[in-house]
């Protein structure tokens, strides 16, 4: 559905994509992780012909694209990640104009309006204007005009951004169905725990690069971390942390005055020989927590920083 | 579908209160203001009858005669020159004078009569002047009769009066100085056409908005969506323009001299103009909105100035100094078009205008189109 061969870009002298390159398969719901600033936006408006790069290839449905590939662009559909939308027109009005750049013929518009109004809950807020809407149904909005055409692919560039949590799981559920109908999907975000639960396979990007690529499973089994340990308690003497850090089944230990977070190696029983320890030397202790990997945990691992940095 | 664009980008115009307001509310305000504060300019060159007093003293044959003819020039109707009042005394006439009931008096008492003023102005001049001249008259009547008494019977001659140059009207309406000004709102608010050249075409620029971005993506063809997109401007401000002219004409009562469908042509083609020129502005500019907002408004106070709509006159030196200036400059060519209408009978500088203005509309457009299909972004 999209290849991208050795994509560069530089913006001045900063290399925003560094040889980046993608293959995204037909169907599948594809994930384009990274902090803010790792080139995940550049990415897809390289690959939408929306910016100029300096090296590379680009082809989506097997055609090479360019900004005036107009066969291309018809079945592309595109979420921007600030909201694009006309303020002086209504919602149905808005989705309309966006639908009708790509379906000219009016009666099949006017189902294609509809079906988004339903996709998005939109259909109570039709004559609203824009300014009227909630950050959350204006978001809605913004995906449905990207999405009324009923495209085969589209693009999801960090659509939940600043976005409420009702809001956040209402769109994930709208993505999940878009697939399921037959979209290909590309989604970017920052918010790692959005491209766990919906995306099949999934890039790790930084600094224009590719980290890695793979399914959430395959990510997480890539790192030698096993579960993460939190232990609340008010005090913990260095000799202990010091004897927490030579555990058998410990990799790194850290207190920051409240908790002790541990990281344990995998298949091994760290929580366990941790807890035994801080009973031994008569230490009270509070909740405690345990959670496997995370996709943060793979970034942790392969750049020494969380994602959210 | 470029109807869909059209309707959509008209409604989208009609709605938005910024344009509302200046498109729409500035100019009938700013017409009204004109209605009231030039109401009284074309009175300014009416002549007024001087108010005047004559003191009744010496009863002499010459003292009469000429408080006759004074009498006869301040006789009602169209040629009256005085607002004559007949004093008893000096001292009834000095108070008069002085409370301002009149701008000076005759006296008549001695051996030829005299004018008495309390300060210099137009109205003591002509008193001064209509008794230098019934003096001069006076004298060359005696000098006749003494001299030459057989061509007494030709006497009648001498005060005639008889012009030999008759004013015509080069056109049907009468000049007026009022009409200037409504033709400077009405060309300023065509130049105003580019706020909406600059609006279409930044919504067509990925780098300047999220929307332009959108649309960008989008399977259509960027001259399509200019095109329409420029429509719909142009649309939007004719009937600004359209309410601007029915305010002035029917409920200000402004006589732009009839010819109403060349009144809206010249709208039409300086709105045209108006909205090309903003959309070249928004293409040819890296800058922000409000940047080039700055410059749009910066050119076109540059363009109403050298066309004299700020000061009177300008137009003249810049049409004898820099001709080609003054051909470009559109804000000239709309004022140049109405002037033709309300003060020619014939129309060929008329169309001259219109023609230039619709070409330079033309260049403008296409080099938009040229700009904007070239156009890609290094960054957004």
């Amino acid at each position: 559905m999209i290849q991208v061969k050795n994509l560069v870009k530089r913006y001045g002298n900063l290399l925003a994509l560094d040889h980046f390159s993608l293959d995204v398969l037909d169907g599948e719901i594809f994930g384009l992780l990274g902090p803010n600033g790792s080139g995940k936006t550049t990415a897809i408006n390289c690959m939408l012909s929306l910016l100029t790069y300096d090296k590379g290839e680009i082809s989506l449905f097997g055609r090479p694209m360019s900004p005036t590939n107009y066969q291309n662009k018809q079945e592309i559909g595109v979420v921007m990640q600030n909201v694009a939308v006309f303020n002086e027109l209504t919602v149905y009005e808005n989705i309309d104009y966006f639908c009708g750049l790509y379906v000219p013929e009016k009666r099949r518009r006017r189902e294609l309006v509809e079906q988004a109004l339903d996709f998005a809950g939109l259909q109570e807020y039709r004559k609203f204007l824009p300014g009227k809407l909630s950050g959350g149904l204006l978001r809605r909005l913004n995906i449905a005009c990207g999405v009324a055409h009923q495209p085969k692919l589209i693009f999801f560039d960090e659509p939940t951004v600043a976005v409420d949590p009702q809001s956040r799981n209402s769109i994930l559920e709208g993505i999940r169905k878009l697939n399921q109908d037959g979209a290909t999907i590309v989604y970017t975000s920052h918010y790692m725990e959005e491209v766990e639960q919906l995306c099949s396979r999934i890039m790790i990007m930084d600094h224009g690069k590719e980290l890695n690529t793979g399914a959430p499973a395959e990510l997480k089994s890539m790192i030698r971390g096993g579960e993460k340990v939190t232990v609340e308690l008010p005090t913990l003497p260095p000799a202990v942390l010091e004897n927490i850090r030579e555990l058998e089944d410990v990799e790194r230990a850290d207190y920051n005055g409240l908790s002790l977070k541990a990281a344990c190696r995998t298949g091994g029983h760290g929580l366990i020989q941790i807890l035994d320890l801080l009973r031994k030397n008569h230490l009270g202790f509070g909740r405690v927590f345990s959670e496997p990997p995370t996709l943060n945990d793979v970034f942790l691992e392969i750049t020494g920083r969380e994602l959210r940095d | 579908m470029f109807w869909n664009i059209y309707s959509k980008r008209l409604i989208s115009t009609l709605r938005d209160k910024s344009t509302l307001v200046w498109t729409w509310v500035f100019p009938l305000v700013m017409a009204t203001l004109f209605y009231f504060a030039f109401t009284s300019l074309d009175s300014v060159d009416q002549f007024h009858t001087i108010p005047a007093a004559v003191v009744a003293e010496g009863g002499e044959q010459e003292a009469q005669a000429f408080r006759q003819v004074l009498e006869s020039v301040s006789e009602q109707g169209e040629d009256q020159l005085f607002s004559l009042q007949t004093t008893a005394s000096r001292e009834e006439a000095e108070q008069l004078l002085d409370q301002g009931k009149i701008d000076g008096f005759f006296m008549t008492d001695n051996q030829e009569p005299t004018l008495f003023v309390k300060k210099n102005g137009l109205n003591q001049t002509i008193m001064k002047a209509f008794l230098d001249q019934y003096l001069q008259d006076q004298e060359a009547v005696i000098t006749i009769i003494h001299e030459s008494p057989e061509q007494a019977g030709k006497l009648q001659t001498l005060f005639s009066r008889e012009s030999f140059t008759k004013e015509i009207s080069l056109a049907e309406n009468p000049p007026t100085n009022k009409i200037n000004y409504f033709y400077a709102l009405i060309a300023m608010v065509c130049l105003y056409g580019s706020f909406q050249g600059l609006t279409s075409v930044s919504c067509l620029q990925a780098n300047l908005s999220p929307l332009g971005a959108r649309r960008c993506l989008s399977p259509v063809s960027r001259f399509v969506m200019v095109s329409a997109d420029l429509l719909a401007g142009v649309t939007a401000h004719m009937l600004s323009l359209l309410v601007l002219l029915a305010y002035l004409i029917l409920v200000l009562n402004v006589n732009f001299g009839g010819k109403t469908a060349l009144i809206l042509l010249t709208s039409l083609a300086g709105c045209v103009t108006g909205v090309s020129f903003g959309a070249l502005v928004s293409v040819c500019t890296k800058m922000k909105e409000a940047a080039k907002t700055a410059v749009l408004v910066s050119v076109s106070l540059a363009c109403c100035f050298l066309a004299g709509l700020m000061v009177s006159g300008i137009n003249y030196t810049v049409a004898k100094n820099a001709p080609v200036l003054a051909w470009i400059n559109p804000a000239a060519r709309i004022t140049d078009a109405f002037y033709c209408l309300y003060y020619y009978d014939t129309y060929d500088q008329y169309f001259l205008n219109i023609l230039v203005l619709l070409l330079m509309a033309a260049v403008m457009t296409g080099l938009t189109a040229i700009f904007l299909r070239r156009q890609q972004y290094e960054s957004i």
